[in-house]
C-alpha cells in the first residue's frame, strides 16, 4: 500500500468550515469529537489550518460572500486531499434553498467525495462517513 | 503615534461562524474595532415571505441551531397573538420546560468553548461530555437532538409520560451535582481566574447606552431579563430569581451563565411539580386575520424579537427578526477599545470576543497591517491564540 | 408608569403632532406621528419616562411608502411610527440620543435604501461586498431567482 497512504489512513487531520450554516451540523461535528462519540480513536485531530489536513470538512449552504475562500482554502490543502460535505444544505442549499444570497450546493464549488446527509447530522453519521473516507484511502 | 490594523477572519476550531473583526493597534494595545458581519446574511426575512406560516417554523428554527427552540417558541407566540385565542395551560409550561432545556444545554456548551479559548481542554471534553446528558434527554422528548420543532402554532406535538418525567428528574439530579462541581472549578481555578478577571470590561453605564441584551448585560449589574420584565408563555406562573454579578469582566459573565443553570434546573422541576392536566394543542385556521404583533423572548444569549404584518393571506407580507448578537455588537466594541486608563491588549482579545456568546461563526483570519512600514501579513485564529497564550505565560 | 400614564402624557405634550395612538394589547403602545417630529417624540420618551433602551428599528416597504417603526422599551413596548416617500427616503438618525441604534440603521440602509441623515458610519453591514450598488432586496419589487450553478447542468 506504500508507507505514506499507510500513515496517512491511520492518522487523518481534518480541517473545518463552515460557511453560513446554522450551526446546528457545527456542534453535533464537535459533539463528535468529545468523549462520548470519540472520534480521536481513529486517529483524527481538528487543526487550524489548512496546511497540516487531508479531509476539509465543509457545512452550511454558500453564501456569496464566502465562495471564495471555500475556493482559497481548498486550495491551501496539500494533496492528497479528501472532500466531505455535510448536511443537507451543502448539498442542495437545504431550507435555504432560492434565497437571493445562497448557492445551490458545494459540488457547484469545489469538488466533493462525500455526503452526509441529515439536518442536522447526527455524530454517529458522521463517525461512519469518515470510517468509510478511511477505508477508501487505504484501498489507494 | 502610527496605528496598524488587523482583521481577523475565517477559520476556528472551535466555533464556526465566519466574521471580520477589524482591530486597529499601536503597538500591542487595541484602540479601535469594526466588524463585519455579511458572512452569514442568507436572506431569510425575504424567504419568509413566499412560504407560509407552517413551512416559516421550520425556516426560523434554522436561523441559530444552538438556540432553535428560542426562535420556535418566538415564532409560534407571534402568530398565535394574531389569532388573539387561548393557548392550553399544558401546552405553555411544556414549551418552558423545553426552553429551559435549551437554556442549560447552551450555556454548558459555551462553557466548553470558554474553557477551549482560554487552553483549557480538560474543561471542554468534561463540560461536553455531561452535555450529551441533557441532548438525550432532548431526543427522548422531541425525537431530535437539534432543530427540534416541538412547538407549533396553536401548542405543542407531542406530550410527556410519567416515565419521561422520571428520567427528566433523574438527569436534572446529575447535571445539578456536575455544574456544582465546575462551579467551584471556574470560580477557584488560578489559571481561569488571571486569564478572566479585569479583561474586557463592559462598564454598567456603557451597557445600557449601547442597550446590551443577555447575560453580558446581567453581569454588568443590571437587572434585566425578558421572563421578568414582560412576562410570556407561563413565565408569570413560575418563579425564578434573575442573577446579576457586579465585576462588568470575562469572570463575571461565567458566574452569571453558571448560575442560571441552577436556575433552569428549579424551573424545570417546579413546571413537572405542577403540570396542568389537559389538551397540548388546539387546531387554528391556517390564514390568520389582518394586524401585526411583535414578540420578545429570553433567548441564552438574550433578548430576541420577532415582527410580523399579516395581510389575511397565508404567507406574511413582513416578517422581521433581531437576534441577540446583534445588539450586543456595539458593546462589543467598546469592550475591545483602548481608552484613558483601561487597556486591551491583542491577546485579550478572544477571550474577550468569546464572552458575549457569539451566535456567529467567528472564522478568524488576521491580518496584520502595518501603515508605517507599508507592510501586510495574516495570522490564522489558531496563531493569534497560540500568541495570547504565549503572552499569558510570561506574565 | 403604566402604559396608559403613558399614552395621556404622549397625547398631552405633542397634542396635534401625534396623527394616531393606541393599546393593542396590554403594555404595547403604538403612536404614529410625521417623519418631522419623529426624532424629537423619541428624545422626549428616552429623557421622560426613563427607557434609553432601544428594541430595534424595522422598516416595511408598503408600495408607495416606507414605514420605519422604532421599538422602544424594556417591560413596557413603546411603538413610534413613520411613514416616508419611497423615491426619496430620508430621515434624521437618532444615534445621538441612543447610541445603540446604529447597527439597526445601517441595516435598515442596506436592505430598503433608507438614508438617516447624520449617521456616524453608514455604509454597507449584511449584503456582501460585491452586491450590485441600488439594488434593495427587501423592496417588493425585488424577486429572488434562483442563482445558477457554476457547473452548466
Amino acid at each position: 500500500m506504500g508507507i505514506i497512504n499507510w500513515a496517512r489512513s491511520r492518522s487523518p487531520w481534518i480541517v473545518h468550515l463552515c460557511t453560513g450554516a446554522c450551526n446546528g451540523c457545527d456542534i453535533e461535528i464537535l459533539a463528535a469529537l468529545t468523549p462520548r462519540y470519540d472520534l480521536e480513536r481513529f486517529g483524527v485531530l481538528l487543526k487550524g489550518s489548512p496546511r497540516h489536513a487531508d479531509i476539509f470538512i465543509v457545512t452550511g449552504p454558500i453564501t456569496r460572500q464566502m465562495k471564495d475562500r471555500v475556493v482559497r482554502i481548498y486550495e491551501q490543502i496539500p494533496d492528497p486531499k479528501f472532500v466531505v460535505a455535510v448536511g443537507t444544505c451543502t448539498m442542495s442549499g437545504g431550507a435555504f434553498r432560492g434565497c437571493y444570497n445562497v448557492y445551490e450546493g458545494l459540488d457547484a464549488v469545489i469538488p466533493v467525495d462525500a455526503y452526509v446527509a441529515g439536518c442536522p447530522v447526527k455524530p454517529e453519521a458522521i463517525i461512519q462517513a469518515v470510517a468509510a473516507l478511511v477505508k477508501k484511502i487505504r484501498s489507494g | 503615534m502610527s496605528s496598524f490594523t488587523i482583521p481577523i477572519g475565517p477559520q476556528h476550531p472551535a466555533l464556526p461562524e465566519p466574521i471580520l473583526l477589524k482591530l486597529e493597534v499601536e503597538g500591542e494595545y487595541v484602540v479601535g474595532v469594526d466588524v463585519d458581519i455579511s458572512y452569514m446574511h442568507r436572506g431569510i426575512e425575504k424567504a419568509m415571505e413566499y412560504r407560509n406560516y407552517i413551512q416559516n417554523i421550520y425556516l426560523a428554527e434554522r436561523i441559530c441551531g444552538i438556540c432553535n427552540v428560542a426562535h420556535t417558541v418566538c415564532y409560534t407566540l407571534n402568530v398565535e397573538k394574531l389569532y388573539d385565542k387561548e393557548i392550553p395551560p399544558r401546552a405553555q409550561y411544556l414549551r418552558v420546560i423545553i426552553e429551559e432545556l435549551n437554556r442549560i444545554h447552551s450555556h454548558l456548551l459555551w462553557l466548553g468553548v470558554a474553557g477551549h479559548e482560554i487552553g483549557f481542554e480538560t474543561l471542554f471534553m468534561y463540560v461536553w461530555r455531561d452535555r450529551e446528558r441533557v441532548m438525550d434527554l432532548i431526543e427522548t422528548i422531541t425525537g431530535n437532538r437539534v432543530n427540534t420543532a416541538y412547538t407549533t402554532i396553536g401548542g405543542v406535538r407531542r406530550d410527556i409520560t410519567s416515565d419521561i418525567e422520571y428520567k427528566i428528574r433523574k438527569t436534572m439530579d446529575i447535571v445539578e451535582e456536575r455544574t456544582k462541581y465546575y462551579k467551584s472549578v471556574a470560580a477557584a481555578e488560578p489559571t481561569i481566574i488571571a486569564r478572566t478577571k479585569d479583561i474586557g470590561i463592559l462598564k454598567t453605564i456603557d451597557a445600557i447606552n449601547l442597550c446590551a441584551v443577555g447575560p453580558l448585560l446581567r453581569a454588568s449589574n443590571v437587572k434585566n431579563d425578558v421572563r421578568a420584565d414582560a412576562p410570556y408563555a407561563a413565565h408569570d406562573e413560575v418563579p425564578f430569581n434573575v442573577i446579576t454579578y457586579p465585576y462588568c469582566d470575562v469572570f463575571s459573565r461565567i458566574l452569571v451563565r453558571v448560575d442560571e443553570i441552577f436556575e433552569c434546573i428549579n424551573m424545570i422541576r417546579y413546571c413537572l411539580d405542577h403540570l396542568p392536566k389537559g389538551p397540548i394543542r388546539i387546531k387554528l385556521p391556517l390564514k390568520p386575520p389582518k394586524g401585526e404583533a411583535v414578540t420578545r423572548v429570553e433567548a441564552p444569549r438574550g433578548e430576541l424579537l420577532h415582527y410580523v404584518l399579516s395581510d389575511g393571506s397565508e404567507k406574511p407580507y413582513r416578517y422581521k427578526v433581531r437576534t441577540p448578537t446583534l445588539a450586543n455588537i456595539p458593546s462589543l466594541c467598546r469592550m475591545l477599545t483602548s481608552s484613558g486608563d483601561y487597556i486591551v491588549k491583542i491577546a485579550d482579545v478572544p477571550i474577550a470576543y468569546a464572552s458575549i456568546d457569539p451566535c456567529l461563526c467567528c472564522t478568524g483570519r488576521v491580518q496584520i497591517v502595518d501603515i508605517e512600514k507599508n507592510k501586510k501579513w495574516i495570522w490564522s485564529w489558531e496563531e493569534l491564540k497560540e500568541y495570547s497564550k504565549k503572552e499569558f505565560k510570561k506574565s | 408608569m403604566n402604559d396608559e400614564e403613558i399614552l395621556n402624557k404622549l397625547r398631552e405634550v405633542f397634542k396635534e403632532k401625534i396623527i394616531e395612538s393606541s393599546i393593542p394589547r396590554k403594555n404595547i403602545v403604538n403612536i404614529v406621528v410625521p417623519k418631522e417630529f419623529y426624532k424629537e417624540v423619541i428624545k422626549f420618551i428616552v429623557e421622560n419616562f426613563n427607557i434609553p433602551h432601544i428594541q430595534t428599528i424595522t422598516g416595511i416597504d408598503m408600495g408607495n411608502e416606507i414605514q420605519i417603526i422604532a421599538h422602544l422599551g424594556r417591560s413596557i413596548t413603546i411603538n413610534v411610527r413613520t411613514y416616508i416617500d419611497k423615491n426619496n427616503p430620508q430621515i434624521d438618525t437618532i444615534t445621538d440620543i441612543i447610541p445603540g441604534a446604529s447597527f439597526y440603521e445601517r441595516e435598515v440602509y442596506d436592505l430598503l435604501g433608507v438614508n438617516f441623515i447624520g449617521h456616524p458610519n453608514l455604509k454597507r453591514v449584511i449584503l456582501p461586498e460585491n452586491w450590485p450598488k441600488g439594488v434593495y432586496p427587501l423592496r417588493k419589487e425585488y424577486k429572488p431567482e434562483h442563482p445558477k450553478p457554476l457547473r452548466g447542468v
